[in-house]
């Protein structure tokens, strides 16, 4: 609910308003169904389409706008680095002109599901 | 060579992110640094090939869509706006004189009197209304029709849009500024699809160039299954980066047609088009 919300408020405000309280990456060994959620959320249309962009593996036809996702760990050895590039925090805005929607910031996915993305895309 | 090209790359980048602050930018220098930037991206492609869309970056595209190109689906688009044209031909011939093939090659102008962009369809509602005929809606049919029975009856003359008042300037200014800035929660910009990212893709649509973006249309698109003016696409990619889209025909679009056409001068007119 509470996240619901916030996504509206983003969505409202959406010029300017800047949500300053990125989550933090679970520490912990997500569960099977966890990951297959994230999986889910990051290859649907209407919710990551990460695909749309970036190719990623058991993903099909994917655009080459973004870097393949893939040896994930080796590139982000702080998943905390990877969650807050999918959300959008200032710090991770470091390519000029950059594609890459900030998705926690302008309220285009909830934590939990940037949450559950990032836990998937850790595993590539 | 490397270098040269990479001076292009930066300047286009450096063009697109410091518009805002550019008080009095020059049209003509600023069309050229476009032109040179898709140059340098892709030497192999000539810039008036930029007519033919996204289909210049595959060889297979290209093939496919010509062979859609033979048989058009647009053909009967076309009657029809000949038809709608001449049934109301003595209004129309007030507003735009009596040879079709010299109308659409007039537009987009500025016009200096009432301060402001005059497009293609904004001129056929104008007469219409001016007659006490009905106006058409904006996006699809009878205007898309008519605008395309122009375009055909135009087609291999060169887009040759004027700016020759600070007005003028200033529409071209608002047009390019509107084109730079990102915006919906997509945090996108036309210039990021449309320049930095054209002949990528994004899933399986190739991203076309902006250069030569409104030569062909008013557009057939497989998607819609009709014929849709340029401010429909308009609007059409504003929803997908979920920004909230302007009326077609509002003032912020039709400074961005005046941009888009005034970057794409010398080219040629091929529409109407045919579009996935
Ligand atoms: C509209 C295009 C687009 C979409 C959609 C998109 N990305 Fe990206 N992404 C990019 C581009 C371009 C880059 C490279 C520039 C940058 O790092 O900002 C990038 C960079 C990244 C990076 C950094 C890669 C590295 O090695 O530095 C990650 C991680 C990433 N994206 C994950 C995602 C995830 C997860 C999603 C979906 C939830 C997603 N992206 C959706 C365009 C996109
Ligand atoms: C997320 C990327 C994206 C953004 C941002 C975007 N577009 Fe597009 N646009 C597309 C795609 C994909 C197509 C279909 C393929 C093509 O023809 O480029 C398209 C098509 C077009 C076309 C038709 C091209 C043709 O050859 O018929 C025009 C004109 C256009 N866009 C203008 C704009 C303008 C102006 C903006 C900004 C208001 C904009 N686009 C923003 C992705 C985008």
């Amino acid at each position: 609910m509470i996240s619901k919300t916030k996504q509206l408020l983003a969505a409202l405000a959406i010029s300017g308003f800047i949500i300053s309280t990125p989550i933090t990456a679970t520490a912990a060994e997500p569960s099977a169904s966890t990951l297959e959620e994230g999986k889910k959320l990051t290859f649907s249309r209407s919710k990551g389409n990460c695909l749309a962009c970036h190719a990623i593996k058991g993903g099909s036809m994917p655009g080459n706008i973004g870097p393949a996702l893939i040896a994930m760990k080796l590139r982000f050895p702080d998943k905390q680095k990877l969650l807050d590039k999918i959300w959008g925090t200032p710090e991770s805005q470091t390519v000029p002109n950059s594609m890459m929607p900030p998705f926690g910031k302008h309220g285009i996915l909830t934590d939990d599901e940037i949450s559950k993305i990032t836990d998937f895309i850790y595993t590539l | 060579m490397k270098k040269t090209l990479l001076i292009a790359l930066s300047l286009g980048a450096s063009v697109i992110a410091t518009s805002t602050m550019a008080t009095t930018i020059d049209p003509e220098k600023d069309r050229q640094q476009f032109v040179d930037y898709f140059k340098a991206k892709n030497p192999s492609i000539a810039p008036d090939e930029y007519i033919n869309g996204a289909y210049i970056y595959s060889a297979d595209k290209m093939a496919q869509w010509e062979a859609a190109e033979e048989f058009p689906p647009y053909l009967d688009a076309i009657d029809e706006g000949e038809a709608l044209y001449n049934k109301d031909l003595a209004v129309y011939e007030q507003c735009f004189g009596s040879d079709v093939s010299k109308i659409r090659v007039k537009y987009p102008y500025f016009d200096e009197t009432a301060k402001q962009v005059v497009t293609l369809e904004g001129a056929i509602n104008k007469c219409r209304t001016d007659a006490g005929l009905k106006p058409y809606d904006w996006k699809k049919g009878p205007i898309a029709q008519i605008s395309a029975y122009l375009a055909y009856n135009a087609r291999g003359q060169k887009i040759n849009v004027k700016i020759e008042s600070d007005a003028a300037r200033a529409a071209y200014q608002a047009g390019r500024d509107f084109f730079i800035k990102p915006r919906g929660q997509f945090n996108l910009s036309c210039a990021k699809c449309h320049v930095d990212n054209s002949g990528r893709n994004a899933r399986s649509n190739t991203l076309s160039a902006a250069l030569g973006h409104t030569t062909h249309f008013p557009v057939f698109r497989a998607k819609w299954q009709n014929l849709g003016t340029l401010h429909r696409r308009y609007v059409g990619c504003q929803k997908n980066i979920r920004a909230k889209p302007f009326e077609a025909q509002s003032e912020p679009y039709r400074n961005l047609e005046f941009f888009q056409a005034y970057t794409s001068n010398g080219l040629e007119i091929n529409g109407p088009g045919y579009r996935e």
